[in-house]
């Protein structure tokens, strides 16, 4: 667990982070978003100490990260930057054990680690295990720099950025990469971006920051549903919040039963987001669509009217809170 | 012709004229200078001035035929050398120019056959202007190629070695009456002397400033508030003219002897080779800092700050990250420095310092123009060996291994 109690940064006169207080739960994603030079990178850097905050408390699991010997405690927590910080002169092997070799680990032990990572961020050994930075592409770059974070096995992953310098196509696969990855290690991931689409498929819990301080926090839904002001709002994608929110929710948990009428002809699986099953439905002028499981057999069925009024008396749910 | 039809395109037709203009210049004045210049010169002694002979004198018509006919065949290659996905013209010129590289020192001995009287122990046969001339055009020649051909650094050396040991064995057998080779034999232990001195005086000077260097460097980074008066010094050390710092360094070194018995007992005096080491460290200093100071702050910050965030120590930072990204860059700064020195230690035989500048300002005195080259040809010589060298080993210790 991680905890910010009103921790202040100052560069000189600069106040670049302002009371932030935060409190992220083991294995949580914990996403901070905001605009360049809104303090979120400069609240990740804190927590490895790379910068000293100026005022408050920062704690990892209870204890002052002023109480751990800076150099120990970053070896205890992973860190990935936008343009990988890969060490030019070594191989990608070198470059993965780096932390455990930091550590004393016996050789054995770094190589059979080192192999594990590649195996499990799609990195073939003989292929890539000697190669150098230089011959990778930004995509195997990052995959690499996220197997060097991950080589000692730490509890809590710092992110800046990660996949900010990436291609559309390939920061999408290792978005979907990094979730299967949480989802299999729970860490606890603390992840800086100003893309909220990013912050919105990731995180389930997100922070907003802006000039200094935190604006809102809270699950992407609750943000959705009730964004604080006009700014977080329009971080959301002002009008375009509805699909946001959409984009978020799987077609399977919105289906209804077959019903006795002919089943509509577009077909969409169930994994499908509502966002796409939405765009789905205007491609093909239609306000119903039959659900189909893997197996290319219909489950269930979508109806642009039942999600309406449901999403009407969710909301009308939400009022009463 | 409408605009809808296709452009004409030559294609596939061999443009004959594509001349790499760079190659046909130089062979053309290879051709010049072969054929227009005096190649060589007979003096029946080491006083006496030679007379030039222009090359059909020197080498007869067979010759004469066979060298102009290679130079002809480079001219002609050159042509046509620039069209794309060809490289067959730059390999045959390549084979050319090394060939008429190994010919030449045969020349020489034609040349000394018929030329030179052998009743006359003193003759000797000096190199003329359009030897000279022919020989450096086609080492320019080389060095176009090379870029051509891209040439890995290992195929230029096992290229050029060979010439080299071929030059080296016609030089030390069969080219005694070559004035060269006359002064050489009749000095040749003040020679291994000379090149003792001036490699040790270099060696001294370069070990000193890299360790002087590396230190300014680094206090450079850790208060830089001192940078731009330190860099203000050191230029300032570099535009004092080097005979003007030997001067100023007289009489203070020579006061030094006077009166601190310790440094007397060194050997340290107004002349000699204490005051040409604190020049040559005095200029070495600015290359050395400067490559040194700019190498270590241009490792990418990135680089940096992911190194600490893993949580090395400032020690390994800087021992596993920092320096030996910097390292290429540093070398290229030792590289500089030596090859700056070896020519400065030339002018520091006039202090006395010893050296092949002696038989330089020797040469000089005497108006003995080979006793000049004696001094000048090793001086040439080591300080390519010396770039190519420190060249070789800063591109091996570039990220990633040598390329």
């Amino acid at each position: 667990m991680i905890e910010l109690f009103h921790v202040t940064k100052r560069f000189g006169d600069e106040l670049a982070v302002d009371d932030v207080s935060l409190k992220i739960a083991k294995g949580d994603f914990c996403a901070l978003v905001g605009t360049s030079g809104c303090g979120k990178s400069t609240t990740l850097r804190m927590i490895n100490r790379l910068l000293e905050h100026t005022e408050g408390r920062i704690s990892l699991d209870g204890q002052a990260i002023r109480d751990f010997d800076a150099v120990q405690l970053r070896r205890r927590i992973g860190y990935v930057i936008q343009s990988t910080g890969l060490f030019p002169h070594w191989t990608v092997a070198r470059n993965i054990g780096l932390v455990p070799r930091l550590l004393k680990w016996p050789s054995a032990k770094v190589h059979a680690r080192v192999e594990e990572l590649m195996d499990l961020l799609g990195l073939p050994e003989e292929e890539f295990a000697h190669k150098f930075p230089h011959q990778l592409s930004g995509g195997q770059a990052q995959r690499v720099g996220v197997a060097r974070a991950l080589a000692a096995d730490p509890d809590i992953l710092l992110m800046d950025e990660p996949f900010g310098a990436l291609d559309p196509i390939t920061r999408e696969k290792l978005q979907e990469e990094l979730r299967a990855l949480q989802a299999r290690l729970h860490k606890t991931i603390v992840f800086v971006t100003h893309d909220i689409d990013e912050a919105l498929q990731l995180a389930n819990h997100l922070v907003v920051m802006r000039a200094g301080r935190v604006v809102q926090q809270g699950t992407p839904l609750e943000l959705l549903h009730k964004p604080a002001d006009k700014f977080v709002e329009s971080m959301l994608g002002g009008v375009e919040r509805g699909l946001k929110q959409a984009g978020l929710a799987r077609v399977a948990d919105h289906m209804l039963p077959l019903g006795s009428t002919l089943p509509a002809e577009s077909r969409v699986p169930g994994s499908m987001t509502l966002r796409q099953a939405l765009s789905v439905m205007l491609r093909d002028h239609t306000e119903r669509l039959t659900v189909v499981d893997p197996h290319e057999r219909p489950v269930g069925e979508l109806s642009m009217r039942k999600l309406i009024r449901e999403s009407k008396a969710d909301q009308g749910h939400q009022r009463e809170h | 012709m409408s605009l809808k039809d296709p452009l004409p395109v030559a294609k596939g037709r061999l443009c004959w004229f594509s001349p790499n203009w760079v190659l046909l210049l130089l062979s053309t004045l290879a051709l010049g200078a072969f054929l227009g210049l005096e190649i060589v010169s007979v003096a029946p002694n080491r006083i006496v001035s030679g007379t030039g002979y222009p090359v059909f004198s020197a080498l007869g018509w067979p010759g004469t035929l066979l060298g102009a006919g290679l130079i002809l065949a480079l001219i002609g290659l050159s042509c046509m050398a620039d069209q794309r996905h060809y490289r067959g013209a730059y390999r045959a010129m390549l084979a050319i120019v090394m060939a008429l590289l190994g010919l030449m020192p045969f020349a020489l001995m034609v040349a000394i056959h018929r030329l030179v009287d052998s009743d006359l122990p003193q003759a000797r046969l000096g190199i003329g202007a359009g030897f000279w001339v022919t020989l450096f055009v086609l080492l320019l020649a080389l060095v176009e190629l090379r870029t051509r051909l891209a040439l890995a650094r290992i195929w230029s050396w096992s290229l050029l070695i060979p010439i080299g040991l071929l030059w080296w064995l016609c030089l030390s057998l069969w080219l005694e009456p070559l004035a060269l080779m006359r002064e050489y034999h009749s000095r040749s232990e003040q020679f291994f002397t000379a090149f003792r001195q001036h490699l040790e005086l270099v060696g001294t000077a370069v070990g000193i400033s890299l360790m002087l260097g590396m230190g300014l460097a680094l206090l450079m980074r850790r208060y830089p508030g001192g940078q731009k008066a330190a860099f203000a010094v050191l230029n300032f050390l570099q535009t004092i003219p080097s005979l003007a710092l030997f001067g100023l360094l007289l009489a203070p070194l020579a006061w030094l002897a006077a009166n601190v018995p310790l440094a007397a007992s060194l050997g340290i005096s107004g002349i000699g080779w204490a005051p040409a080491l604190v020049a040559l460290v005095a200029y070495s200093l600015l290359p050395m800092v400067r490559n040194t100071f700019i190498a270590l702050e241009e490792v990418s910050p990135a680089v940096i700050d992911a190194a600490h965030g893993m949580g090395m120590s400032t020690r390994q930072v800087f021992l596993q990250v920092r320096l030996p990204l910097a390292l290429p860059v540093m070398l290229e700064g030792v590289r500089i420095t030596t090859v700056q020195a070896i020519g400065l230690t030339t002018v520091a035989a006039l202090i006395g310092a010893g050296g092949f500048g002696t038989f330089v300002f020797q040469g000089l005195g005497q108006a003995a123009m080979d006793m000049v080259l004696l001094g000048a040809l090793p001086i040439l010589l080591m300080a390519s060996v010396a770039d190519a060298l420190l060249g070789a080993v800063s591109d091996f210790l570039r990220p990633g291994g040598a390329k």
